[in-house]
């Protein structure tokens, strides 16, 4: 049995084909790191910019027509819906040419996909975020719904790393936090230089140090491949359970709907169980790898 | 059954121009050396001859190695992108055999599953399948290991069986009744046909000596999912060539990929391979960078996950991936000796 339902996702497919990119214009580029950019996009066909929703967690699949598509998580929070934002780290032969692309230009946008948090999952708990790099941009969406619903959330600690200073992205956001009282918010990386005064060391370690509370909480991981494997032995030791442990996987994808088979851990595909899980769900799988 | 038809093997070809009517008719056919099903050149009938399954399944039907999703173009108010013309002539696939008409079934699935695969589904719907039953398996099928058999009618429009001189026609579905009810130059047939196709049927039975054992095969794999050392083994001989995949009728995996020239191109979709490293390797890491990655995926998915979701073995036991294995690499030998767990 599958144990997902797509039939409620919510669908905005172009002339009934699931593959068929919807036209996106490319409105506002934020840098954010020496390698990495965020995208601010809006549909050309105005209807849909009005009736366009999406879950956070969710992502699309990206295109520059004549050169690919892949797949990158909305970073942008739902209830805020003028815009559409994704951040792309330039690390491949697509995302290099989307590097070198200017307000105004227009990309291929199919979406949305996957499940999103599951946010009754969250409401009532303690969350406690923890991210890696550019890992920060799948979990910001929810991070500013939790924010802009604060009421409906316990605690909320967000421990975020970077390998230096220069590779913090959202320096914006990150300020924002750090002035919300409402939010424990501790920001290291993995090495400072002579300007840095934060926190040093790596993001499982601090999130050791940090040691959070397991009872009533729900820690939310998403970065490198090698800091989630590291993650989840260290919140096991601080007491969570497999369930209580979400994170938001990346995968080489083509399709983003279940078929072109690449993204499977064991009989889960990530982009269509995925891109949200419970360690629960895939520890049996993360040991040897998939 | 009584109602059963049969036609003499010389008057095939007036039937398939009949059925070029209201169909596009697709036969087994050679090119290059290579079997295939091809659009029927309306004389050609010496597929008859053959006996055996086509070397590439009839998945190209309606899931070509590639194929246009649709084409683009900039214009002066930025892109603009149109889908293919869909004037798809419905389909008969005449020689089918049951085994690869149980892999569309399984295709159909895939393909059905949450998201609807429009490309795929527009070619299968309203499709026949005309399946010619096995009378001379090969020694590397199995398909009788999975529920399937060289008569197996279960997934088939009509099937035919080799009588001798004559095929016997059987009606299974519907609109394979329809088809039949409105063909001319059908004669009835005689207890003695009938009980020559029994005999038929049971004799190409016995012939599908290759077994596999699928009892508590999921769980079997489950439990040496991380047998390193048994997967390595396995996996020694293989070239990641990808030839099982490729001519598997029940694999699926595909690739997208866009190609352009000054301001208009295409995004087509084209086969994909788990056997190749480059399936899954993304700019940071690669899952199944190791060989013996790739292999289990490829057991594991058939025989396990594929399985978990839909309740069958996504394997039909046609044989083609032994048969045509550069290194004779055999699936069967790997099924029947998993490791029993410590």
């Amino acid at each position: 049995m599958i144990n997902v339902d797509v039939s409620q996702r919510r669908k905005f497919f172009a002339h009934g084909n699931v593959y068929l990119p919807h036209v996106v214009t490319i409105e506002k580029i934020v840098e954010e790191t020496y390698d990495t950019k965020t995208f601010y996009f809006n549909f050309k066909d105005k209807r849909l910019r009005e009736e366009f929703t999406f879950e956070p967690g969710q992502f699309a699949l990206f295109s520059i027509f004549g050169m690919g598509e892949a797949p990158f998580a909305i970073s942008s929070s739902p209830t805020r819906r003028d815009h559409l934002e994704c951040s792309v780290r330039q690390i491949g032969r697509l995302t290099n040419a989307m590097h070198r692309l200017g307000v105004g230009a227009e990309m291929g946008f199919r979406g949305p996909y996957g499940n999103g948090f599951k946010l009754d999952l969250f409401e009532g708990k303690n969350v406690i975020f923890v991210a890696g790099g550019i890992g920060l941009s799948a979990l910001r969406s929810l991070i500013w719904d939790v924010i802009d619903n604060r009421e409906k959330y316990g605690r909320m600690d967000i421990i975020y790393g970077a390998r230096s200073p220069a590779d913090l992205c959202f320096k914006y956001d990150l300020d924002t936090w750090e002035t919300n009282e409402a939010i424990n918010m501790i920001t290291t990386v993995d090495r400072g230089d002579e300007n840095w005064t934060g926190r040093v060391g790596f993001v499982p370690q601090v999130l050791e140090q940090v040691a959070p509370e397991p009872n009533d909480a729900v820690a939310v991981v998403c970065g490198p491949p090698i800091m989630i494997r590291f993650t989840f032995p260290v919140l096991e030791k601080l007491g969570f359970s497999p369930e209580q442990m979400v994170t938001t996987l990346e995968k080489r994808m083509k399709c983003g709907i279940g078929k072109c088979g690449r993204c499977n851990i064991g009989n889960l595909y990530v982009c269509r169980d995925g891109p949200v899980f419970t360690y629960a769900q895939i520890k049996n799988f993360i040991s040897g790898e998939y | 059954m009584a109602g059963n038809k049969k036609i003499n093997k010389r008057d095939i070809g007036k039937l398939l121009n009949e059925w070029n009517q209201g169909f596009t008719v697709f036969v087994p056919s050679r090119e290059d050396k290579v079997t295939a099903f091809a659009k029927w050149d309306g004389v050609n009938i010496s597929f008859m001859e053959w006996h055996r399954n086509t070397v590439i399944p009839p998945k190209t039907n309606f899931f070509p190695l590639m194929e246009e999703m649709f084409s683009f173009r900039e214009e002066e108010d930025g892109y603009h992108t149109e889908l293919p013309s869909s004037d798809k002539h419905k389909q008969l696939i005449f020689g089918i055999r049951p085994c690869d008409a149980k892999a569309l079934s399984i295709l159909d699935m895939a393909f059905k599953e949450g998201y609807e695969d429009p490309y795929y589904l527009s070619g299968r719907k309203d499709s026949l399948l005309v399946a010619l039953g096995c009378t001379n398996p090969y020694d590397s099928c199995f398909c009788a290991s999975l529920g399937g058999g060289p008569f197996d009618s279960t997934y088939v429009d009509i099937m035919l069986i080799d009588i001798g001189d004559e095929l016997l026609i059987e009606e299974v579905t519907n609109a394979g009744r329809e088809l039949i009810a409105r063909t001319a130059g059908l004669e009835k047939v005689t207890e003695v046909d009938e009980a020559r196709a029994k005999e038929v049927k049971k004799s190409s039975y016995n012939k599908v000596t290759r077994k596999i054992n699928t009892e508590g095969i999921q769980k079997k794999l489950q439990a040496c999912f991380e047998d390193k050392d048994f997967w390595e083994k396995v996996s020694a001989k293989c070239l990641s060539c990808g030839i099982c995949t490729f001519l598997c009728p029940t694999c699926y995996c595909f690739d997208i990929n866009d190609d352009s020239f000054k301001k208009q191109g295409a995004r087509f979709r084209s086969w994909d391979s788990c056997a190749f490293p480059i399936y899954t390797r993304m700019p940071m890491e690669n899952p199944r960078s190791e060989k013996w990655r790739r292999v289990r995926q490829r057991v594991c998915h058939k025989y396990e996950f594929f399985p978990t979701d839909f309740d069958v073995i996504a394997c039909v036991g046609c044989g083609r991936c032994i048969r045509q294995c550069p290194v004779n690499w055999d699936i069967t030998e790997i099924l029947n000796n998993l490791p029993a767990k410590a």
